[in-house]
């Protein structure tokens, strides 16, 4: 462990604790690396946060590309973003989505595509984190990794569970709620056995935060669902152990600087408790979470897109106090298209000046023990907690969202946060005080103007390609996939089974809704390979 | 006088609802009847509902760049249909030379970034009054 000091020469111990520690000291905060872990998951390293940036534009190979230029800037993980129809589990092909096809994210859908996507990139020392569909996902990195003589053992990184709320307010998979509650849980069982090192559970607080949440009700929402899929793996019989260790959690972080410092330290020792009192975690690492953030997009504006680069330096020195594994800045151009090219440089280089030049890593939880941050803490903890009951009361959460209860409250929220920002009860600097006419609005604003248009080459490739395949094998291995998922066994050897014999994501999405039975296309389109009922 | 009826909808595979839902909010705040159709629309869809519904006019809220495919398309469809129902733009992805373009297509308003909420209930009123003294 390197030894501190301020510039001054006042040397920093790792960790303040009070003068004279008690029991309460240890029942309500812990140290750093202890139990309810509010002061942080992992004792004093002096390493800091992973540092990334959202990524993924174009094709495979563009992406290929863009994670090697972020790789060479000093990034130490990569983050993958689809575009929406990968997002959404179709094929770029389908013709709802001709007109995004690599616009917003990276166009995938078949394994050449994760070969294409992972070239070069050493997938036994790069944490890998992805917000594209689990099973599909983990299928790729997986199939790759055995491809290139790399033991799957050995991958890290994360894939997002979020049967709860994806349909709602982020991206639909337009899958009936306790098939992609399945999907989720045979992601988590397949990763914890054939991928320890992997997260195979990241709860996603960040996408539905987006829609208006505030900080309590975003961290409630995360445990609602937390619970039930912890509940839901622990009625197969698995033990708590097993998976445990590898849930993660992925939250937003909004401009409230003290409230989203609070909030992390709160869902730390929410988290542990639940693990150990409630499911009877003891593995340690199973009560310890770790909490990875993106700061939040909806806190950027259109106006002034300089301002941006200060919030998300500002919300990243939030992030560094409170102690998260790793980072991601929305970069300043997120309110137009995903990070270009210059934005991911100020993005990284804010992460990297703010961890390498200000010594924020040199104590751990610095805000420990402040009479203001553990009151803020305590009562930010008291309301999540409130929130939770309350949710739970109103029936079982599965049930809550089939009745729409979840989409009623995203609407709610959608509508309030706007208002707020209409009438000033939120401010932002440049949009709703101290505005700029439009004409003297010009600084970066170049960027917004640049376009990726969609690969409608691609969709013409795809095409081909599709009927160049080796036609029987695809049908048994889709087959394959029909049946187990009426069997109801682990869906992951299937799925890896047809992803190698060429099946694209779409077609094994679809031919799981039919097996459901579920429309093949939900936007009735498309025929099932396998015929029968659409 | 019979409220003045909007449909509000997301077009493509844009699932960005969140300045649609509060646009539709706000317009029923404003007295208007808001046939809200949510993502996942085509300009066919969008066009069969507005005459379903006998919409006065049409507002699509925007967070990709599929706008700059599907609006043209949009228009031209009302054209041939010969339905004079004006269509609103609205999204903080629009830019404004964006805008500019939409406006040259056809599109009867368009709101980018930074448009405040007033001005949009404003063009609605104006363009819906439009339509009913036609």
């Amino acid at each position: 462990m390197k030894e501190n000091s301020t510039r001054s020469g006042i040397k920093l111990s790792p960790v303040y604790r009070p003068a004279t520690v008690d029991e309460d000291y240890g029942k309500r905060f812990g140290n750093p690396g202890e139990y309810p872990f509010t002061r942080g998951t992992r004792a004093y390293s002096g390493q800091g946060w992973i540092q990334r940036e959202l990524s993924g534009e174009g094709d495979a190979r563009r992406s290929n590309e863009q994670f090697k230029y972020l790789m060479g800037l000093g990034q130490t993980g990569l983050d993958v973003i689809g575009d929406s129809p990968t997002m959404s589990l179709m094929d770029p092909d389908h013709p709802l989505a001709r007109y995004t096809v690599g616009t917003q994210g990276v166009s995938l859908c078949c394994q050449e595509d994760y070969r294409q996507l992972l070239e070069g990139i050493p997938l036994d020392q790069m944490s890998i984190s992805s917000s594209a569909p689990s099973m599909f996902t983990v299928a790729g990195l997986y199939l790759v990794a055995q491809e290139r003589g790399i033991s799957p053992t050995v991958l890290r990184g994360s894939v997002i569970e979020w049967p709860f709320y994806a349909e709602h307010c982020s991206y639909a998979y337009k899958m009936p709620f306790d098939l992609h509650l399945r999907m989720s849980c045979d992601v988590i069982e397949f990763c914890s056995k054939h991928m320890p090192r992997f997260h195979g559970f990241l709860e996603d607080t960040y996408f539905f935060s987006e829609a208006g949440l505030n900080a309590v009700e975003e961290a409630a929402l995360g445990f609602v669902e937390i619970r039930h899929i912890v509940r839901t793996l622990l009625a197969r019989g698995l033990d708590i152990d097993s998976f445990a260790p590898r849930i993660a959690i992925l939250t937003n972080c909004s401009m409230d600087f003290y409230e989203e410092i609070a909030k992390i330290r709160a869902m730390r020792r929410i988290y542990a408790r639940m693990m150990k009192e409630e499911f009877g975690a003891k593995d340690p690492r199973s009560q310890a979470v770790n909490i990875a953030v993106h700061t939040s997009g909806l806190s950027l504006t259109t106006e002034q897109p300089a301002n941006n680069i200060v919030r998300g330096a500002v919300q990243t020195v939030a992030l560094g106090l409170a102690g998260v594994s790793a980072l991601e800045i929305s970069t300043f151009d997120e309110g137009y298209r995903t990070p270009s090219k210059e934005a991911h440089l100020v993005g990284l280089r804010t992460q990297q000046v703010i961890d390498l030049e200000t010594n924020i890593n040199s104590v751990q939880d610095p805000f420990g023990g402040s009479w203001f941050m553990e009151s803020l803490t305590d009562q930010v903890e008291t309301r999540i907690l409130d929130m939770i009951r309350d949710i739970e009361s109103r029936g079982d959460p599965a049930e809550l969202v089939a009745s729409g209860f979840f989409k009623q409250f995203f609407h709610g929220t959608m509508g309030r946060y706007h208002h707020q920002v209409q009438d000033g009860q939120v401010i932002k600097v440049g949009m709703n005080v101290h505005q700029m006419p439009a004409a003297e609005d010009t600084l970066l604003r170049d960027i917004s103007e640049e376009k990726i248009p969609p690969l409608f080459d691609r969709i013409e490739q795809l095409k081909t390609w599709r009927a160049a395949r080796d036609h029987s094998r695809l049908i048994d291995a889709l087959t394959r996939v029909h049946d187990v998922v009426q069997s109801g066994e682990n869906m992951m050897e299937a799925v890896l089974e047809a992803t190698r014999a060429n099946a694209t994501m779409g077609e094994i999405a679809g031919v799981m809704r039919q097996a459901w039975g579920t429309p093949y296309d939900p936007y009735g389109y498309l025929q099932s390979p396998l015929g029968g009922e659409q | 006088m019979s409220a003045i009826r909007v449909l509000v909808g997301v077009l493509g595979m844009d699932q960005h609802e969140v300045g649609a839902v509060a646009i539709a909010k706000t317009l029923r705040d404003e007295g208007m009847e808001v046939i809200y159709t949510g993502c996942f629309n085509t300009p066919e869809t969008i066009v069969r509902t507005a005459v379903e519904e006998d919409a006065d006019v049409i507002g699509i809220s925007s967070h990709s760049w599929e706008y700059l495919y599907y609006m043209p398309e949009l228009i031209e469809l009302l054209k041939r249909n010969e339905l004079d129902i004006p269509v609103v733009l609205g999204g903080s992805v629009i830019t404004e030379e964006d805008a500019a373009a939409m406006r040259a297509k056809g599109v009867a308003a368009v709101f980018g970034s930074g448009s405040v909420m007033s001005k949009v209930v404003d063009a609605v009123k104006s363009l819906a009054a439009r339509d009913t003294a036609s």
